[in-house]
């Protein structure tokens, strides 16, 4: 271990057991628990340990990821076990503090769930936590510091095995072994296209340029996927560290971690991540007294799902208008500035930390042959449990509604789900049994992506459902490209029609039309992939559009009680 | 050149360059990829998926865009099969949506007029008879190449925006804009100035202004390269909106000496509508100006001279060729040889020139000859005894690879403008813009911190002087080529101890430090240019300058150097040619010195007539020695002088004094004023010949309009008035047979011919048929001349100030000002820039005026001959560099609006420069309320 490392160490243990010390009370933040009020919550447990003169921690650690929970206390007293509490309100917290924090007792009847704190110790009529439900089916790789640590805190990723990647590789293996670890592992990219990490690097580090960059990808436009905000929320040092590690597996020079704007939670993390890592020897010249020097730096956007895409995302970054440029030349050749570039998205990144540490052939252990690793699945929309959940690959879709979600609320039936973001596509009940990797999931018609998973259930009509995927797409094409930037628009204004049932048979074809030019013609993935919900949709619910169009069933959804309003972006 | 790619092109083997794009490969191979966004010179952009093909390579067929895919070796390209013109028609169906299309669809395409009644009840916007670009709307011509059927299953919209038709000389019609975006990439890419972008996203994205602020304010510099790549009619200029060319020809510019090479259209009517700047265009790859652009349609202008006409009883009267030459020649001979003066036309050939130099030289018996422009002829023949060349030494276009760029006392944005783009390309490139200075110009935006030096007016040469000695203390000389290859360097260093640094500081009001940093920027870059002028230089200061440059050049070594060399920046478009062929008075064609005997007698046999011995007068001492009445008589052939030109002021005065006088020229004016017999000239766009540009580029002139009148090419009137004189060899039929002659008497043009300009232009010194030209001037180490340092003089600075106008005004001019709002006003329909203007005073200056910041002041300026002054008024800003310094900066916006409400014919020649002017400053009193 180096000097400069074990001294880091040893600082963080310390750090550690002084939380462990005397009373510490986690309270989940991040966007969820912000939304759940968890801001009240612990300005109660302040006020309380100061009115009653009660000696405690409060910390506002990130979100574990079972939204539905939130706000998600955790009290731990010395020797006590640790106990979770859902849904605290502000005036549940006098209870807590007097009867769990200085008594020492946890409230069983509000309690959620617990940890023992030794061999043997039971909580009676609480469930332990790691065997709720959607708890147990979890595998946490990147999410394993979530609700545990406060993720301002570098010295508290420290104490919980962190940097150990890092300094394991700098302390040792040369930047082709890492590398080499890296494709051992399996990992594919997670931003939508699963490309093996590994074999990107490979491009970069190839490539004898001496300024050479590693872009992080958190544009995360996605609605209803929040995974790469939430590891930037919630441990932005895991990212980090796997930024440092790609930057020294491909001798890259420097590391940009590029947030949409207006995220001020991740933002304002991975600033602090960052320039804490600086002040601690983790970013800047030679990190832990080795010859590799990397600097990283956050850069912002605006408003724009484009700019996730990674070529618009260099022109942003450059300070241009947000749109895809042509390949070749591909990024590693030519990208941000004109100089080499990678870019990754964050779940990628922050798996590396841990493949490092414990080895590619760990990594590879989990999940299918194919898709190794885990899936940070974001559940929304009609289910019961709602949340981050990072399961291993290889479950079915199905196991991951009724195990992990709970199946829907008021005992309805799941009908549809919207995977992998608004270019992905919608999948019918013939499709849960899919297993969720990869490639199972493109050969049913649908995309992993980036992770996220809308809950649509009988009640959902999936006419009015695709429209607003559709209307998304439409609204955030860049304009550049002619058959995304009018094939979107054409394709908008036939599905309003649909919905309005004024449209003909023969606007299956045109759509067909419309959406194999897009396909084919489109520059970037937005367009090429633009015409998935409706392909999809129209696999899975034929019926719905014929109601529609041939059986003029009336109007659907939000056409139905005139609530529509055209988006004003279709033409000049 | 590495070895070129071989591939298969639609199962045809082809060969293409490394680096080329399928595109390319196919235009170069004359296969048709249709295409909407991609332009040739121009980066790709890969938007419109028009130029798709099918490509196999490495086992793996793909649908790329062969505009952005490079060829790659053993590659298989299929541009026509089915699925992808399936794809190219779904593309097409679906900008059709958005675009007018009614006729495109139509099989009566071929048929129907503008003003037929439409069968098909097709709206008027929707149709393409009425568009300005119809039949040449490269829309139009890849719709019809796709052969679509006949109906579109996608609703259309007409999107119904206003036009845009209130700024100078452009219309915009965004209705018909298909977002390609070329406008926008031409002018951030090509012309640099981001005037235009694209604006909003997905399905409204569009072209335009940012914020859709009116051209004035949006940083444009009216070159037009918009219009000229539009694929549509979005963009068009306003005048002859909707005329077709019934012919077109290849030309040169005739406005200033870039020398760009134009396509000239000409209607049915012999009208000259348009000008496009020609892709093929060596000096200009593609780019014209303002000027080029909107103001070069003068040969259509009502109110031309048309006949010779005679002043009989103190009238003109219409007479024909032959009395008016009889009596031109009749009259002239009254006069005794140096009583007579002969000035040519800055727009004439160099077969004019030549022709007009002979003329005085042989059937006048005098040397006073010159082009009107060529007034500060120290700017390059000084350089004979440097350089040995009287001509800039380097390709225009290769500016683009310098790696500094010295700019001193010239405005090549607005005087020499495409000469300025590739100075821009290497700024954006990264290289050194220094600039020397005191006014603000665009060029001194593109200098980086410390780097635009403002030179007390007249101290230029000192501050030259100084920059070499930085150069040489900070050892960045070019040892090897200044040892080697050059002459004189002891010499020229015994002087050059005397520019001290302290003391040149001093005098030219820079400091140290920026003297330094200029010298590093220059000395220290692998190729480094100097584009010099005499704006703002005092006239006995200018050949000391042209030596003082070349002298920087030559210890760098950035003579013989690509990227690098010298180009003086003057005024004329073949003033160049003039100078080459002896329309000059201290020279005979090829710079054979009128002084040298041998040189006298050599052409003395050539022209069979004894040359003059005593040395010709410039112009500027002609019109002195006019209005002194020395010379008594003249020829002028005016096409193109602008009498209130600074540096011909005088000249209408001086021809008033005499006794007889014959002009040339288009329209009625000024110089025609005092004639006693007026020959209608000719235009540039009405005859054959050729030009010379700045570069040395002798290029073709074509003629592309016919003469229906009795109008004449300058040198056949000059003819014919030699013959009418009694002398010989002044029986020329065409321009090409003058042309031969030139090349038999000018060593440098002996290579050229006619022919050969058909494949393009070429750069004298071309001695043989076989030569290729010279690109770079001692690019070899030139076995007849070595180049030659010139010891320099540091001096004070010469007190050029009137005691009565107190203060120089250094007036600048830039496209943009991002801090200084502006507001435009809509005005019977056209835009105007209104806005405070601010004067730049010294505070040592305003105070001593009792002036404060934010007070309005007055500067007047001298009353010229008809008793105007040149009036400022702004608000004080305490921030000039030095005390005696005043500076304004207003904006380009402003010239172009007035250049678009000139009711003057011909408007380019009169657009004002930027002469550093004396003044007087005052605080003027401003009512309550108005500040």
């Amino acid at each position: 271990m180096t000097v400069a490392f074990a001294e880091l160490r040893e600082r963080a243990d310390r750090r550690w057991q002084e939380l462990n010390d005397a009373a510490w009370i986690r309270v989940g933040g991040g966007v969820s628990g912000e939304a759940a009020g968890c801001d009240e919550v612990i300005e109660a447990f302040n006020s309380e340990l100061q009115s009653s003169g009660t000696s405690g921690t409060v910390s506002r650690v990130g979100m574990y990821g079972i939204c539905y929970a939130e706000p998600l206390v955790d009290i731990k007293t010395p020797g006590g076990p640790r106990v979770w509490y859902a849904n605290v309100t502000p005036e549940q917290v006098p209870e807590l503090v007097a009867q769990h924090v200085k008594g020492e007792q946890p409230v069983i009847a509000s309690a959620f769930g617990y940890e023992p704190a030794g061999e043997g110790q039971v909580l009676q009529g609480v469930t332990k936590f790691e065997d709720l439900p959607d708890v147990a089916a979890q595998t946490r790789i990147a999410s394993r510091n979530f609700g545990h640590i406060d993720p301002q805190d570098l010295l508290q990723y420290i104490a919980k095995g962190g940097y150990a990647g890092l300094e394991k590789a700098l302390d040792g293996m040369a930047p082709d072994q890492v590398l080499e670890e890296v494709k051992g592992s399996g990992l594919r990219g997670r931003g939508g296209a699963a490309f093996p990490t590994g074999l990107k690097w490979s491009f970069l580090s190839g490539n004898p340029a001496k300024e050479k960059y590693i872009l992080c990808n958190c544009e995360e436009g996605d609605p209803g996927a929040f995974n790469d905000k939430a590891i930037l929320e919630s441990d932005p040092h895991t990212l980090l560290e796997g930024l440092i590690l790609a930057g020294y597996a491909t001798n890259s020079s420097k590391g940009f971690i590029f947030i949409r704007q207006g995220h001020d939670e991740p933002i304002n993390a991975a600033r602090k991540a960052v320039a804490d890592a600086y002040e601690a020897g983790l970013l800047g010249q030679n990190i832990l007294g080795s010859e590799f020097s990397y600097d990283a730096e956050v850069v912002l956007t605006g408003d724009s799902y484009v700019a996730g895409e990674e070529t618009a995302l260099m022109e942003a970054i450059e300070g241009k208008r947000s749109q895809p440029r042509f390949r070749p030349p591909f990024p590693a050749q030519a990208g941000l500035w004109g100089k080499p570039s990678n870019i990754n998205n964050v779940k990628s990144l922050a798996y590396v930390p841990q493949i490092i540490a414990r080895g590619g052939e760990w990594f590879k252990s989990v999940g299918t042959e194919k898709s190794a690793g885990t899936a940070l699945v974001c559940l929304s929309g009609d289910i019961n449990r709602p949340g981050l959940f990072e399961i291993p690959m290889g479950l079915t879709i199905r196991q991951v509604l009724d195990d992990v979600g709970g199946g829907a609320p008021g005992g309805k039936k799941i009908k549809v789900l919207q995977t992998g973001g608004p270019l992905g596509g919608v999948l019918g009940e013939e499709a849960f049994d899919t297993e969720i990797d990869f490639d199972a999931m493109s050969a049913a018609g649908a995309i992993l992506g980036s992770g996220g998973i809308i809950v649509g259930n009988e009640d959902v009509n999936v006419v009015d459902l695709t429209r607003a995927l559709i209307a998304f797409n439409q609204f955030e094409s860049c304009g550049k490209c002619f058959p995304c930037r009018l094939g979107t628009t054409h394709m908008l204004e036939t599905l309003d029609r649909v919905c309005m049932n004024k449209a003909y048979e023969e606007d299956f074809a045109l759509m067909d039309r419309i959406g194999n030019s897009m396909k084919v013609g489109s520059l970037c993935g937005h367009g090429q992939l633009g015409y998935n919900p409706i392909l999809s949709a129209v696999k899975f619910f034929k019926d719905e559009f014929d109601a529609c169009i041939t059986e003029h069933a009336g109007p659907v959804g939000s056409f139905a009680d005139g609530s529509m309003i055209t988006p004003n972006r279709t033409r000049p | 050149m590495a070895d070129a790619i071989k591939f298969t092109m639609d199962g045809q083997e082809i060969e293409a360059q490394p680096g080329q794009t399928i595109i390319q490969a196919a235009m170069d191979a004359g296969t048709y990829i249709p295409y909407l966004c991609y332009m040739p010179k121009m980066e790709p952009y890969g938007a419109c998926r028009m130029c798709v093909v099918e490509t196999e390579s490495n086992g793996r067929t793909m649908t790329q865009a062969s505009c952005t895919t490079p060829v790659m070796p053993e590659m298989i390209v299929r541009t026509k099969t089915g699925d992808i013109q399936e794809l190219r028609r779904g593309i097409i169906d679906l900008l059709m949506t958005e675009h007018p299309h009614g006729c495109l669809t139509c099989h009566r395409i071929e048929l129907c007029g503008p003003q037929d009644v439409c069968l098909r009840h097709v709206r008027v916007t929707d149709r393409c008879t009425i568009c300005p670009k119809n039949e040449r709307c490269e829309l139009k011509d890849t719709v019809r190449s796709m052969e679509l059927d006949l109906t579109n299953p996608m609703e259309y919209h007409f999107r119904d925006l206003p036009r845009h038709v209130d700024d100078p000389f452009y219309d915009r019609d965004y209705n018909l804009c298909i977002v390609c975006a070329r406008c926008v990439r031409v002018c951030e890419e090509v012309r640099f100035d981001t005037a235009l972008t694209l604006t909003s996203r997905s399905g409204t994205a569009l072209v335009g202004t940012s914020h859709g602020t009116s051209l004035l304010e949006s940083g444009c510099e009216f070159c037009g390269a918009c219009i000229d790549v539009c694929p549509t009619g979005a963009l068009t200029e306003r005048d002859y909106k909707w005329d077709k060319a019934a012919s077109t020809a290849t030309s040169i510019c005739s406005n200033c000496p870039v020398g760009c090479q134009v396509v000239t259209e000409v209607n049915q009517r012999n009208k000259v509508i348009r000008f496009r700047g020609d892709l093929a265009g060596e000096a200009n790859n593609g780019q014209l100006c303002f000027k080029g652009k909107f103001a070069s349609d003068y040969p259509n202008k009502r109110g031309r001279f048309r006949y010779p006409l005679i002043k009989l009883e103190d009238e003109m009267q219409r007479t024909t060729w032959g009395l008016a030459l009889e009596s031109a020649a009749e009259n002239l001979k009254k006069f005794s040889p140096d009583q007579v003066a002969v000035i040519a036309s800055p727009r004439g050939t160099n077969e004019d020139n030549y022709v007009a130099g002979k003329l005085a030289r042989v059937a006048l018996g005098t040397n006073n000859v010159d082009s009107a422009l060529n007034l500060n002829p120290e700017l390059t023949e000084s350089l004979l005894a440097s350089t040995g060349y009287a001509a800039a030494s380097n390709p225009i276009v290769e500016l683009e690879k310098s790696k500094c760029v010295m700019v001193i006392g010239g405005n090549p944005t607005e005087e020499q403008n495409v000469l300025a783009v590739p100075v821009k390309k290497a700024a954006r490139a990264g290289a050194d813009i220094v600039v020397i200075d005191p006014r603000e110009t665009e060029l001194t935006r593109y200098c980086k911190e410390g780097l635009w030096l403002r030179p007390k007016p007249g101290t230029e040469v000192t501050l030259v002087g100084g920059i070499l000695r930085a150069v040489m203390d900070e050892a960045l000389e070019d040892k090897e080529f200044v040892n080697e290859r050059a002459d004189g360097l002891q010499e020229a260093k015994q002087e050059l101890w005397n520019f001290d640094l302290v003391r040149v500081s001093q005098i030219t009001g820079i400091s140290e430090d920026q003297i330094r940093a200029a010298a590093r920027a220059y000395g220290g870059a692998d190729s480094a240019a100097i584009l010099y002028g005499a704006d703002t230089v005092p006239v006995e200061e200018k050949g000391d300058l042209a030596l003082a440059v070349a002298n920087l050049a030559l210890v760098t070594g950035n003579i013989g150097r690509t990227g690098g060399g010298i180009f003086p920046l003057f005024g004329g478009a073949n003033t160049q040619g003039s100078n080459d062929v002896g329309a000059n008075p201290r020279f005979l064609p090829g710079y054979a010195a009128v002084g040298g005997a041998s040189a006298r007698d050599n052409f003395s046999k050539k022209w069979g007539a004894q040359i003059p011995a005593a040395s010709g007068l410039s112009t500027k001492e002609m019109v002195a020695a006019m209005a002194d009445g020395t010379i008594k008589a003249a020829i002028v052939m005016a096409d193109g002088i602008a009498p209130d030109q600074p540096g011909l002021e005088g000249l209408q005065e001086a021809l008033e004094k005499l006794d007889y006088l014959v002009v040339s020229d288009d329209f009625p004016g000024e110089l025609s004023h005092f004639a006693d017999v007026i020959l209608p000239a000719a235009a540039f766009t009405e005859v054959d010949g050729t030009y010379t540009n700045l570069e040395r580029r002798v290029q073709r002139v074509r003629q592309s309009m016919t003469l229906n009148y009795e109008e004449r090419p300058g040198w056949s009137a000059l003819a014919k008035l030699g013959t009418a004189l009694g002398a010989n060899g002044f029986e020329y039929e065409s321009a090409a047979e003058i042309f031969a002659e030139i090349a038999s008497v000018v060593p440098d043009y002996a290579g050229i011919s006619y022919d050969r300009l058909e494949q393009g232009g070429i750069q004298w010194p071309c001695t043989n048929a076989e030569a290729p030209g010279t690109a770079i001037i001692h690019g070899t180490p030139d076995e007849n001349f070595r180049p030659k340092l010139t010891p320099m003089s540091i001096r004070e600075i010469l007190d050029v100030h009137d005691a009565d106008y107190p203060f120089t005004l250094a007036h600048g001019r830039v496209l943009h000002e991002p801090d200084h709002p502006v507001d435009v006003e809509n005005r019977d329909g056209m835009n105007y820039i209104t806005r405070d203007n601010y004067v730049q005073i010294h505070p040592d200056d305003a105070s001593s005026a009792s002036i404060s910041a934010g007070d309005m002041v007055e500067l007047r300026g001298k009353a010229d001959q008809d008793g105007n002054t040149v009036t400022f008024v702004g608000y004080a800003k305490l921030d000039s560099p030095y005390t005696g310094l005043i500076s304004v900066t207003t904006l380009f916006g402003e010239l172009a609006s007035a250049m678009q409400d000139s009711d003057d014919p011909d408007p380019a020649p009169r657009v004002r420069g930027l002469p550093l002017t004396s003044v007087t400053l005052t605080k003027v009193s401003v009512p309550a309320g108005v500040a």
